[in-house]
């Protein structure tokens, strides 16, 4: 990262935690290869990183789930700095645990394995996405990893923080017609991604109106305005939600590019 | 019931080489279209209070250009002065002397100018209201209302806008609103440090109730300035003329340093002009600030004709009226079927919100509702009423706005 316009390493790293390493619970759900690799083991991984973000990925028979904190943990990976956890996920650090020495063996084989296939979603090949099922699974993952970005962004980036200052309290839906959908909670102006939609009610929606629009638009081939203009994006509600959010979504393409 | 063919069509076309189609407010993006099938993107032509698009379909226009129609579209007095000057000369190296009597004009119309200077757009001219603020007291922030629209230049967008540098807004502050405390408080913070202070008359931002200055509010703001030697400048480009000819600060009891004004100026014809007192025109005359054709003659002719004709009318006393006659009808449709409808700030450019649901998708199913009927709402944006809106048109906006409540009443009945 280049810390362009103002981005920095802390806002990165809360980004890569829990947009990028949090989308390993839907790799989970959606391609059968990443419970294979995992098979019928059991294995809490904490990362901790200092003056940055702490939690755990649970991965328990071929499922993950991402938690806060690291207080239940196998392995246990500290880093001294953002720029040191961000460093692991370019695979330019290798991270040393504090906790479950014996268990490393998990994080050469089935983590990586796991991350490897992450990769080859989010950073998918142009021949890769000519596969209709791989298109989706992909754009999914992808659509993820930005709903849960736009939270951290909103929460930790300098810039991101002014957007959700005029964010009111409410619930915003962002959606993909026939495709994916995530919440994203505003209260006080810290925002919370919602990747399990309740009954809550929303305050404002927005709606892609096709996997193939919702990649356009996420790969910067397409803009927003002009698909709310040809009904390919739907909003309604409270829109000055949706506004701010957009504020901030244009910045997830900095981190995320 | 409107369809939007032709619209469609037209904007499939425009995608290709405008960048978002239509920019700005007037888009469907910024302008809130929702859902976007109910509205039309093209007009085809447009007299009096209508406007027809390319569909064929007419629409009892509540936006009027987003303000400039104040008379009527294609006011036939306004016209036939801009026909003449026309004939005479436009866009010429030495400007014509129309530009002395519209500035004459407006000082003798405008109760706190002394001097006038002419530019397009409202953002020409709030910017110029700006650089004069700093020019002169050769200090740096300006105080702004939360909430507040002044045009589109960097300083007046927010750090978090794209293409906004964090250097380009560093210098404003922000406060609420009729909080005169707080105000207070912050020119105290920056003691020495505040070039100026830049309003509109009364809260009229989008997307809320529009509100009135609190009793006594502007006058204690007036002082502060005063008593701080901070410039004081009205943004009228939205309100001019329709609530007062001689200013919104007129309007409200007290006296602008600068007051800009835009949309109304001219019904239509591109010209804004700053006015000001007379303590700050060797300021505004040092100045490095011009512009290709703000000195055209055309605009000058049919501003002319316009304040003219706004003061033969008694434009805000008849905008008054017939904006009470809508209020009236508008609430009244609302009431029978069951709905909070507010209708806030001046009746001449009101603001309608249905408050009943805190998200505001009731608000837009009925007003979308409205437009495929041929009454032209906005979702989240002040309206205008223009001269020639008859009582007839009044009446077929209130039928059209009760059967638009009915339809949106019968997807949501009341439990």
């Amino acid at each position: 990262m280049k810390n362009l316009h103002g981005t920095d390493q802390r806002t990165m790293a809360f980004i890569n935690l829990y947009g990028v390493l949090g989308t390993l619970e839907e790799l989970c759900t959606l391609d059968g290869r990443a419970r294979e690799i995992l098979g019928e083991k059991r294995m809490a991984v904490g990362f901790q990183v200092s003056n940055g973000p702490c939690a755990t990925l649970t991965f328990d028979h071929g499922t993950c789930a991402l938690s806060e904190g690291t207080d239940r943990c196998d392995i246990k990976l500290p880093f001294s700095t953002p720029e040191k956890f961000n460093g692991m996920i370019d695979g330019t650090v290798t991270p040393f645990p504090s906790k479950g020495l014996t268990k490393v063996r998990f994080l050469t084989k089935e983590f990586i394995a796991l991350t490897d296939l992450l990769t080859k979603y989010l950073r998918a090949s142009e021949a890769d996405l000519k596969d209709p099922a791989f298109f989706q699974t992909s754009t999914t993952l992808m659509f993820y990893t930005i709903a849960s970005a736009i939270s951290q962004i909103g929460n930790e980036d300098r810039i991101g923080k002014a957007s959700a200052s005029y964010i009111p309290d409410g619930v915003i839906l962002l959606s993909i017609q026939d495709g994916p959908a995530a919440l994203i909670e505003a209260k006080n102006h810290r925002l919370k991604t919602v990747k399990q939609l309740g009954t809550q009610p929303v305050s404002a929606r927005m709606e892609f109106g096709s996997m193939e629009i919702a990649r356009d638009l996420f790969e910067g081939r397409r803009n927003s305005l002009a698909c709310i203009g040809t009904g390919e994006i739907k909003m309604s509600g409270q829109v000055p939600m949706l506004d701010n959010m957009n504020r901030i979504l244009d910045r997830v393409g900095l981190y995320l590019a | 019931m409107n369809t939007y063919s032709k619209s469609r069509e037209e904007f499939a076309r425009a995608v290709k080489v405008i960048p978002s189609g239509i920019y700005g407010h007037q888009g469907p993006a910024e302008g809130c279209f929702i859902p976007v099938d109910a509205f039309p993107m093209f007009s085809q032509r447009a007299k009096g209070s209508y406007f027809w698009d390319v569909d064929g379909n007419r629409f009892i226009d509540y936006m009027c250009a987003y303000g400039p129609n104040v008379l009527g579209y294609c006011d036939e007095d306004v016209d036939a002065a801009a026909r003449k000057q026309m004939e005479l000369g436009d866009c010429i190296t030495a400007p014509s002397t129309k530009m002395i009597d519209f500035a004459e004009l407006l000082v003798d119309t405008v109760a706190s100018a002394d001097w006038a200077f002419f530019a397009k757009n409202g953002n020409d001219v709030t910017t110029l209201a700006v650089l004069t603020a700093r020019a002169y007291s050769h200090k740096k922030k300006i105080v702004f209302f939360k909430g507040y629209y002044h045009g589109v230049a960097p300083w007046t967008q927010k750090v978090d806008y794209a293409g906004i540098l964090e250097e380009d807004v560093c210098n404003n502050i922000y406060v609420d609103w009729n909080d005169y405390d707080q105000l207070e408080r912050v020119f105290q913070e920056n003691e020495g440090q505040i070039a100026g202070l830049i309003a509109q008359p009364y809260m009229h931002g989008n997307f809320q109730d529009n509100q009135f200055p609190a009793d006594g509010f502007w006058a204690k703001v007036r002082k502060l300035c005063t008593d701080n030697d901070v410039v004081l400048i009205v943004d009228d480009v939205r309100a001019g003329f329709r609530l007062d000819l001689a200013g919104s600060d007129h309007y409200f009891g007290f006296e602008a340093d600068l007051i800009c004004f835009c949309k109304a100026l001219a019904n239509g014809y591109n010209v804004s002009a700053l006015c000001g007192k007379d303590f700050l025109k060797n300021t505004v005359s040092s100045l490095t600030y011009t512009g290709s054709y703000w000195l055209s003659a055309v605009p000058f002719a049919a501003g002319i004709a316009c304040v003219e004709k706004m003061r033969r009318l008694n434009l805000p006393k008849l905008l008054q009226e017939k904006g009470e006659k809508l209020r009236q009808g508008l609430l009244g449709a609302a009431a029978r079927h069951h709905f909070d409808l507010h209708f806030t700030g001046a009746p001449a450019l009101f603001y309608l919100r249905i408050a009943d649901d805190p998200t505001l998708a009731l608000h837009q199913e009925w007003v979308a509702e409205c437009v495929k009927r041929g009454v032209y709402f906005t979702n989240h944006h002040n309206h205008f009423l223009n001269a020639s809106l008859t009582d007839g048109d009044i009446a077929e906006t209130v039928a059209v706005a009760e059967e638009a409540f009915e339809v949106v009443r019968s997807r949501h009945p009341l439990e």
